[in-house]
């Protein structure tokens, strides 16, 4: 049976169906050990596991964060990284301060960790997970979305994207310029031409 | 220094206004000079066209001279007229949905090669090349028939047949005509008249006929009697019903019959069918 397994399997399920390594679900690294893995591997020498590297990203402000292989893919940047050769010792990430990378980190395993998009329990955890993610201050949102436009996460970009967007449906520009602390810098007769050509969208 | 919107590039913001509304996008244009560029992108109008525009357009002769996808969204609000002629293709303009007026030549109509029963002629008022009216027929069967893959998903969508009561018109009040839409999945039946409500007649009516009109509408199938609304245009439109376009593709058939009177009518021109997206949806 173990022979017709691939590596993607071992991946998946190996925590599972293999007590020897006992993973806590506290723990906050997905990944194995190296010692787990060189046992691992002399006892099944025909399966190869490759994405248990560890990738350690800097943010603006120095700290650095150790993320598992798959949690840093996430974000294509990072990913475009890895495979040209950057990624060596430590990716740097000047645009990101400490505060948002660790706020993307956590993102991004929780997107990670959930496989089963399918099962309706793991979705409706993911939504709800989703919803009180974005429950910050605008501050931060924007500053989200610079860093997934940054680093190039999509799923990211359209989460935080769409909460922006849903605060703008439906209101007047007067509302719009002052939910978001923005300066009418119209001249009156550009404010009037304007106003002319999209009179529909006011009826 | 805490971000701001507009701090943001102007790739994110268009990101931001193409997951609101037509509307909304439009609106936004007025919130500040320096954010009016991001409004009017591409990247906002693209994605308020329909996904499979090319397909439709393919289907037309017209040449749409347009520098920007925002001038695409705003001519497709007007009419485009798509295979050649016998039906017109339009954006709604609050959503960005697919709205289709099938003309009288699309529509499968009992008799209506017979000249004795229906004559096919222009008329000015009508945005296309032929309209058809009834001359005189006791049995009258109107169908007309769309794909939802022409269509928007996700949409509930009114069927309305446009139509104009001639001068000279005799027989269309005497009992409600019946609805039907129908397709795979489901099946609605109404019943409407084809003029509006004339208070004197009906005054007249209850006088000298006080049971023909109960005795009329209960020939019919159980509905609502409607009544025809009036246009900006000049035509009428009758609702003939609703139904809803979901993800599988599949036809749907539209039908406006009155074959229960028995009694001889004529007068009623018919422009065609319009599927919209019904109003309170945004």
């Amino acid at each position: 049976m173990l022979k017709n397994l691939n590596s993607k399997h071992i991946q998946r399920f190996s925590y599972k169906y293999l007590p020897q390594f006992p993973i806590s679900p506290n723990s906050p690294k997905l990944g194995f050990s190296r010692s787990q893995i060189a046992n691992y591997r002399s006892n099944f020498p025909t399966t190869i596991m490759s994405s248990s590297k560890t990738i350690v990203l800097r943010s603006s402000d120095g700290e650095t964060f150790e993320v598992d292989e798959a949690v840093a893919v996430e974000s294509q940047t990072i990913k475009h990284m890895i495979e040209d050769g950057c990624a060596d010792t430590s990716i740097p990430l000047p645009n990101v301060t400490s505060k948002i990378l660790s706020k993307v980190i956590e993102y991004c395993k929780k997107h990670v960790e959930t496989p089963n998009a399918d099962e309706k329990v793991a979705e409706e955890d993911l939504k709800s997970f989703d919803a009180d993610f974005v429950k910050v201050d605008q501050s931060t949102l924007f500053d989200l979305i610079l860093a997934a436009n940054y680093l190039n996460i999509k799923s990211l970009l359209d989460l935080t994207c769409q909460t922006v967007a849903d605060m703008i449906k439906g209101k007047t520009p007067e509302e719009i310029r002052k939910t978001f602390n923005i300066k009418n810098d119209f001249t009156p007769e550009e404010e009037e031409e304007v106003r002319r050509e999209n009179a529909w969208a006011f009826e | 220094m805490a971000a701001r919107l507009s701090m943001l590039p102007e790739d994110c913001i268009s990101t931001v206004l193409s997951l609101t509304s037509p509307p909304d996008a439009s609106r936004f244009m007025l919130v500040s000079s320096s954010l009016r560029s991001a409004a009017e992108s591409d990247i906002v109008w693209d994605r308020f066209l329909p996904s499979d525009l090319p397909r439709i357009l393919s289907r037309s002769h017209t040449q749409l001279n347009v520098s920007s996808k925002k001038e695409l969204f705003f001519q497709l609000c007007g009419c485009i007229p798509i295979d050649g002629g016998l039906r017109s293709f339009s954006l709604d303009k609050v959503s960005g949905r697919k709205c289709w007026i099938l003309s009288a030549r699309a529509l499968s109509i009992s008799l209506s090669n017979e000249p004795n029963h229906w004559t096919w002629s222009a008329n000015s008022t009508s945005r296309f090349s032929e309209v058809v009216e009834l001359k005189t027929i006791s049995n009258m069967e109107i169908e007309g028939r769309i794909q939802t893959e022409d269509l928007s998903t996700n949409t509930t969508y009114s069927a309305y047949l446009i139509v104009k009561v001639s001068d000279h018109s005799f027989g269309l009040d005497a009992i409600p005509c019946e609805t039907l839409i129908s397709s795979r999945t489901c099946s609605v039946t109404n019943t409407t008249y084809l003029c509006p409500l004339d208070e004197q007649k009906q005054q007249f009516e209850s006088l000298f006929f006080t049971n023909r009109r109960q005795m009329m509408e209960k020939r019919v199938v159980e509905g609502e009697c409607q009544r025809p609304s009036k246009k900006a245009d000049g035509w009428m439109e009758i609702e003939i019903g609703e139904f809803f376009v979901g993800e599988k593709s599949e036809g749907v058939k539209m039908n406006l019959t009155e074959v229960k009177g028995q009694q001889l009518k004529g007068g009623l021109i018919i422009e065609g069918i319009e599927v919209r997206p019904k109003c309170e949806q945004l």
